[in-house]
């Protein structure tokens, strides 16, 4: 039964992707105006932020709050790389993203060693030192005087600004869900995902647990990075205060938790939600707290009613309205496996178990 | 015809603070034989266990396999050198399906492996061989934590034996697994070792032990006391002081 139904489950897979595809391509053309056009953008650098994020979190388990200064460290790069080094905007955006993995390399190393909330206060740190850097190292970085970043499309008005970008957005969105997509159905992944389960277990097996974590930690690390380099264009104006916050990161994680960490779209999903939630408070409720507000309840409320995020809870919904009960997993009886056992040693040996059964009944 | 060294160790100490868990224990398992490891609670069996196995690091000593020193291997590399492990306290992959903890032990050779597929028709068909040898094929697709603890027990095992160690250490096997299991790991234990699998077992359920065991070593207070067959144990007045009570 179960192979039956996997062609089946497929189509639906791919017609989904497809349809889901079809709508994000289609938003520009469907946005009334300029601003929720950019509220698109908004969304669609949330989740790429967010699949980025959930190469690590997803994976292995390990919760990364600093994953925004990733970001930041990205945006400064690539704004770095053109304002001082003179590189053409997309070139500095992967010669940045490059040197976030490169840099990635020794903070794994150290950050990967401690697990649980010793990581999560870790990579907490890590925000709260690029913030300081990127504050003091003014001459630099523009302090909190702020980096302008030379738009790449001089030329366009910021309607079709807005258009180009939602659009390599999207781009950089496709490849993370490949590359995570990838990730998960090979051995590399498997490894990860046993890592989540059982660390010290899955080392038992054989799997080389720290370069698996350090390796797909650079692999987001990377993603991020382009994330956040695409936004310093696409933006034009850094401030570190923004882009070493604790929020980014914060972000990432409830997107990612809201979807479903094990699932390919859940960060996308959780984008959706976050991201249209924080635009709408902020519109209806301008400068104020409030969004912030809204972000600790929504996150309260997937921890206690969803914990697997949105996109199990509904999947769980479906299997158990069209799916029959499982047969019982109890284990054999005593009889049986002596049943068992007889029919084994008969196809292994037929004279010798029949002789035994004769003794045996004697 | 020599000898061939398997797993031993010199003079192994490990200290918890003030505990001392092993006392220079040195020891030397039967390669090719099924080994049984005894000793009271406390005796420091299973740190005995951790520390060859590298999930703890010895505080002196040292562990050979083969004649190769292991002692401060990370535990993947001793796995990779030929050591496969259970644990006391069944261990398993909670929320990935019985097939998917037994592919866990793929170990991929270079990034072309890393990358390949997971479920490769070759390793899935060797994974369902272990299931099925085990008893648990009909729970394949079903996540290891919906198993029971017996279950969970073989599960535990089939992901150790698809790494295909040479030598396999089961921590407690028979720790709460009903009659008709037991019965079918003693089984299982005997036939692996026919075909070449070497054994350390340490365990309480003295049944198991006796009818599996060809050596085996009694540990007390952190340091072996006596070894030798079944036979031997039975009546060694030191284990019976220390272990069996009599």
């Amino acid at each position: 039964m179960a192979i039956a139904r996997r062609p089946v489950g497929r189509i639906v897979q791919v017609a989904m992707v497809l349809v889901l595809a079809a709508a994000v391509l289609s938003f520009p053309a469907l946005a009334p105006n300029p601003y929720i056009l950019s509220a698109g953008v908004v969304v669609l650098n949330y989740a790429v932020l967010s699949t980025s994020w959930n190469f690590v979190g997803g994976f292995t388990g390990y919760i990364s709050l600093g994953h925004g200064a990733l970001a930041g460290l990205g945006a400064y790069g690539t704004a770095l790389l053109v304002t001082r080094a003179g590189l053409p905007s997309f070139v500095a955006l992967v010669v940045a993203a490059l040197l976030v993995a490169a840099l990635a390399v020794p903070i794994g190393f150290a950050a990967l060693r401690v697990r649980g909330a010793s990581f999560v206060i870790v990579s907490i740190a890590l925000v709260l030192i690029l913030l300081l850097v990127f504050q003091s190292w003014a001459s630099l970085t523009g302090g909190s005087r702020g980096l302008v970043v030379p738009r790449p499309f001089p030329g366009l008005l910021r309607p079709e600004h807005h258009r180009v970008f939602y659009f390599l957005f999207a781009a950089l969105l496709g490849l993370a869900l490949l590359a995570w997509w990838l990730i998960d159905r090979s051995r590399f992944g498997l490894g990860l995902k046993a890592i989540r389960e059982d660390e010290d277990k899955a080392e038992a097996l054989g799997t080389p647990t720290f370069a698996y974590k350090l390796v797909v930690f650079v692999v987001s690390a990377g993603f991020t990075g382009l994330a956040g380099g695409l936004y310093a264009l696409w933006f034009g104006d850094l401030d570190p205060v923004f882009q070493f916050s604790i929020l980014t990161g914060s972000y990432m994680v409830l997107m990612a938790l809201l979807g479903g960490v094990r699932n390919l779209f859940g960060p996308l999903v959780g984008a959706l939600v976050v991201g249209i939630a924080l635009e709408y408070f902020k519109v209806e409720f301008g400068d104020t707290q409030l969004h912030l507000v809204a972000t600790g309840v929504l996150l309260a409320l997937v921890v206690l009613f969803m914990p697997d995020g949105v996109l199990p809870a509904i999947g769980g919904l479906l299997n158990r309205v069209f799916r029959p009960a499982q047969n019982s997993i109890r284990e054999v009886t005593a009889a049986q496996l002596r049943d068992q056992r007889a029919a084994e040693a008969e196809a292994r040996e037929p004279v010798d178990a029949a002789a035994g059964r004769r003794e045996g009944a004697r | 015809m020599t000898e061939v060294r398997g797993l031993a160790t010199a003079s192994l100490t490990k200290a918890f603070g003030g505990v001392v868990a092993l006392d220079g224990a040195t020891v030397e398992f039967r390669h090719g034989q099924v080994n049984a490891l005894i000793g009271p609670n406390g005796s420091g069996k299973t740190t005995f266990f951790n520390c060859v196995t590298g999930m703890i690091r010895p505080d002196s000593g040292q562990t050979t396999y083969r004649g190769r020193d292991i002692t401060r291997k990370a535990p993947h590399a001793i796995v990779r050198a030929g050591v496969g492990r259970t644990f006391q306290l069944c261990r398993v992959f909670p929320r990935m399906t019985a097939l998917d903890n037994v592919l866990a032990a793929v170990r991929p050779a270079g990034l072309p492996g890393l990358l390949r597929g997971a479920r490769a028709r070759t390793e899935v068909d060797r994974a369902r061989g272990w299931l099925t040898r085990l008893g648990i094929e009909h729970l394949a697709d079903v996540e290891a934590r919906n198993m029971s603890w017996g279950q969970q027990k073989l599960l535990e095992l089939a992901g150790v034996l698809m790494g295909d160690p040479e030598t396999v250490l089961l921590d407690e096997p028979a720790g709460g697994v009903n009659p008709a299991l037991l019965d079918r790991i003693g089984t299982l234990v005997r036939e692996l070792n026919a075909e070449g699998r070497t054994f350390v077992i340490v365990e309480h359920n003295m049944d198991l032990v006796m009818s599996v065991s060809d050596h085996i070593v009694v540990f007390d207070r952190g340091r072996p006391i006596a070894e030798g067959p079944p036979s031997l144990i039975r009546s060694d007045e030191r284990v019976l002081g220390a272990y069996l009570g009599v």
